[in-house]
């Protein structure tokens, strides 16, 4: 062992790069700049890169896998660095102000160059964000990667939960706060009916949206501060709250998959052994501090991360960008008329993510016997705040056992589970309806049911 | 593991690449390209060479900041202030002339009276007849869905819009014949048109303003739209609001087709007043400062209200009264040049120091007759105040004391 790692340092330092690339055939080259040779090569590879050494010099093999993470975190964050970049560009060419901020995005959509493209892209990214982040909260409840497994030092997964519930929520806040700025008829009236629900609460709800809007109606103090909450406050919040999730994610120990080896461990070896005392007293009643040893082997199964990790990381990231410019050039970025407080569409819609509160809304209000159930509140501000309290609350009342951690979907798990996957599925169908089967005046429409003609100048 | 992986991020970074491809290929090869470059070969061919090579590349646009309005249409339209291509196919054609002289491009645009969409790069989106867009050009396509006969006629309505306030414009039969319609049929008796007219029917100054949801398409047959609902109105409005009391008029469809269009330019267009046809851009004085001048213009003082002395002064004793008084009282000129500049009058008023040789060089150049004319004048004016004054000192008729 010790003669071996020798051996692999002189090497490192002998052969410098420039004579590996240099015995390399071309083709090589060309296509792989550089490769690691020995396991120290490849660790220096992480640590020392500013970008990489956020990442375990050495990965197992259950963490790098597709089926039990899909990456759905990573594609997130990516997802989050085209918005960044898009988005940086896009404040040269766009105007926060109610007059010019409509012809701004005309501009964009007709004589900028790319600029359509730009818009696309930064759309469907803020889109597909929303769906990803949701995807990765369902993923992490399914396999129980909230909950704490072996003991070790610093482990704090649900803290790491509440941040992910924090950062779905700033998700959402941060696509909502850009739902308004093309300042067209979409964007307004989706904004109203947002805020108007936020505005039922008690108490706080007014003077809520008093805030968030500058004033009593949709105007040019609303613009600016969703203007500056979207491209500065809330990125800054995401960038912030992403970077410590990523650190904790490596201070609980990785992802979760990796508890089960702990767990198989533990049946292998021999029950745990007390290996030190360092009381007098303990050694006279035999119930002194135990320092327990689970033996395992840490390196079994473990591959270095580069560039296992780094590649699959290219990958998504590459995949993920894929997808994104390709639905970019499939769907076209709608704008409609410019915002006029006076024409209120028919039917007007929150954002599609939001049509789930929107439809609990339409539930929630009924009259019975003259008295009409306010359903804003219940369906737009409880149950809601409900769904948030439980999110956060669940991993500290979720007591299944330690082997369910990091297994899809396991029989421990089976009611948790189960209520669940009835919520997010309720919220799925939920938006399914608002958004496909809400024709004019909020009637259902079956999806291939042709509205009413919408009514023209000419 | 690490090589298929390898295969994957190679197949994934081509396919990339090929998108990468594809975004660039559809940013450079938009429509408006080829009409340049077909235009670019049209004048090749009639003018030769070296006037193709003059033609601007690229989106083109007139930025018209009072009506903040950007055109870009000039970018396939490429032609509109050429001579010599009256007959070429559109959008290679020149603008008929005579309306350009008074409209210019630069001023006016292009979509303040063809309507569209000015911004748009693309033919459809340009032409407006897309979701999202209320104003599309008003020629031919819009006129056949309407059977329309002439196809200029719906392009009136937005001329309208400058010129609301003309009783007859040249050009615009329909909205002319309209208003006649208005004047004949005394709309006035039952609606407010421009803060005129009856209480009976609602305000149709901004009907234009009116949105599209709040018409009632019910009773329609066809489309649903503002414009088929105004004209089956002004045919039949029983028909289609059975509550309306408004009469049927018995209009003919091109009469109901010209009302339609008339109530629709009545919009609260944010327009700067310069452009609007009629409007008088100055102070108009008050009726009584009109009479005062003329009562002024009149009198023994008429001279100096003529030329314009009374701007500043006063010749009170001859009825002339200053609204500024910024100089003295002329009344007593006589004396009063002598004890401020120590000179005659009749010396000053030939030769002037101060105020007066500014004012009398540049704004009010009289002639020496004219000012030989001002020197008895004030003469006499001078011999006024000393007769008032006497009258004013006689003794009146109480005692003053005893």
């Amino acid at each position: 062992m010790a003669t071996e790692e020798i051996s692999e340092t002189k090497a490192s330092l002998l052969v410098t790069l420039r004579e590996k690339l240099a015995l390399r055939p071309m083709w090589e080259k060309l296509t792989w700049t550089w490769k690691p040779e020995t396991k120290r090569e490849a660790g220096d590879a992480i640590v020392r890169n500013f970008i990489l050494h956020w990442f375990p010099a050495k990965v197992s093999l259950e963490s790098l896998s597709w089926g039990y993470s899909f990456w759905l975190g990573t594609i997130s964050a990516v997802l989050f660095l085209i918005l960044t970049i898009t988005g940086g560009i896009l404040m040269f060419l766009y105007v926060p102000s109610v007059e010019r901020a409509y012809l701004s995005v005309k501009d964009l959509e007709f004589s900028t160059s790319y600029g359509w493209f730009l818009r696309g892209l930064h759309r469907i990214s803020a889109h597909l964000m929303v769906a990803v982040v949701f995807l990765h909260m369902v993923r992490v409840f399914l396999t129980g990667a909230f909950k704490n497994g072996r003991k070790a030092v610093g482990q704090n997964r649900p803290l790491n939960w509440i941040v992910g519930v924090v950062l779905l929520l700033i998700t959402l806040l941060l696509s909502f706060t850009g739902y308004l700025l093309p300042w067209d008829q979409l964007a307004y009236w989706a904004i109203t009916v947002g805020t108007n629900i936020a505005s039922s609460a008690p108490l706080f709800g007014e003077p809520t949206r008093f805030i968030l809007l500058g004033g009593t109606t949709i105007e040019q103090a609303t613009l600016i501060r969703f203007y500056v909450l979207h491209c500065f406050i809330l990125p800054l919040a995401t960038f912030a709250l992403v970077s410590y999730h990523m650190w904790r994610v490596r201070k609980d120990g990785g992802l979760a998959c990796t508890e089960k080896r702990y767990e198989e461990a533990k049946k292998e070896e021999q029950p745990a052994i007390a290996s030190k005392t360092y009381s007098l007293l303990g050694i006279t009643g035999g119930s002194s501090v135990d320092v327990q040893n689970v033996m395992i082997d840490d390196e079994k199964d473990k591959v270095p991360s580069s560039p296992y990790l780094t590649v699959r990381l290219a990958v998504v990231t590459l995949a993920t960008l894929f997808a994104s410019i390709f639905l970019t050039l499939l769907v076209r970025a709608p704008l409609e008329e410019a915002a006029n407080p006076a024409v209120t569409p028919n039917p007007a819609k929150a954002p599609w993510y939001f049509l789930w509160l929107q439809e609990l809304v339409t539930i929630t209000t009924f009259t019975v016997g003259g008295i009409t159930i306010n359903g804003a509140l219940i369906g737009g501000i409880i149950l809601p705040g409900v769904l948030v309290a439980a999110a956060v609350l669940w991993p500290y009342f979720d007591k299944s056992p330690v082997s369910s951690i990091g297994k899809w979907l396991p029989k421990e798990r089976k009611w948790q589970n189960r209520i669940f996957l009835i919520i997010v599925a309720a919220i799925l169908i939920l938006t399914f309806i608002g958004t496909y089967m809400r024709g004019p005046f909020w009637e259902i429409y079956m999806p291939w049911q042709e509205w009413e003609q919408t009514p023209r100048r000419f | 593991m690490f090589s298929k992986d390898a295969i994957k991020l190679y197949v994934i970074g081509i396919s990339l690449l090929a998108l990468t491809a594809f975004v660039f290929f559809r940013e450079n090869t938009t429509d408006w390209r080829d009409y340049q470059a077909e235009f670019r070969d049209l004048v090749t061919e009639k003018f030769g060479p070296e006037r193709a090579e003059q033609i601007p590349s690229g989106v083109q646009q007139i930025w018209v900041k009072d009506l903040d309005r950007v055109d870009r249409c000039v970018t396939c339209h490429q032609a509109m202030e050429w001579k010599g291509l009256e007959t070429a196919p559109n959008p290679y054609r020149t603008h008929p002339k005579e309306i350009l002289e008074k409209h210019p491009l630069t001023a006016y645009a292009c979509t303040s009276c063809h309507g569209g969409q000015g911004f748009s790069t693309t033919l459809p989106d340009a032409h407006g007849n897309v979701e999202h867009w209320e104003e599309p050009v008003l020629g031919q396509e819009v006129s056949e869905a309407y059977l329309i006969k002439n196809s200029k006629a719906l392009m009136e309505m937005n001329c309208n819009a400058c010129h609301r306030y003309d009783r007859e414009t040249k050009g615009m039969d329909y909205i002319n014949t309209a208003k006649n319609l208005v004047e004949q049929k005394d709309c006035r008796a039952c609606h407010t048109i421009n803060g005129r007219g009856g209480i009976i029917g609602p305000d149709l100054t901004y009907e234009g303003e009116k949105p599209t949801e709040q018409f009632d398409y019910g009773r329609l047959t066809g489309r649903h739209a503002v414009f088929a609902w105004q004209v089956a109105h002004f045919q039949n409005p029983k028909m289609v609001s059975p509550d309306s009391i408004m009469p049927n008029f018995g209009l003919s469809s091109q009469d109901a087709q010209a009302l339609a269009l008339l109530v629709m330019s009545w919009r609260k267009e944010p327009i700067p007043a310069n452009y609007i046809s009629g409007v008088q851009l100055r102070d108009v004085p008050t009726a009584e400062e009109i009479a005062k001048e003329k009562e002024m213009l009149e009198g023994d003082g008429a001279f100096f209200v003529q030329n314009k002395c009374f701007v500043c002064h006063s010749v009170s004793s001859l009825g002339v009264n200053s609204a500024a008084k910024i100089g003295p009282d002329l009344s007593d000129a006589v004396v009063d040049v002598q004890n401020r500049f120590g000179r005659t009058l009749d010396d000053f008023l030939m030769d002037p120091t101060g105020t007066m040789s500014v004012v009398l060089a540049t704004q009010i150049p009289l002639t020496t007759e004219q000012r030989h004319q001002a020197i008895a004048l004030l003469k006499v004016a001078y011999q006024r105040k000393l007769e008032q004054q006497i009258k004013n000192a006689s003794p009146s008729p109480t005692p003053a004391g005893k």
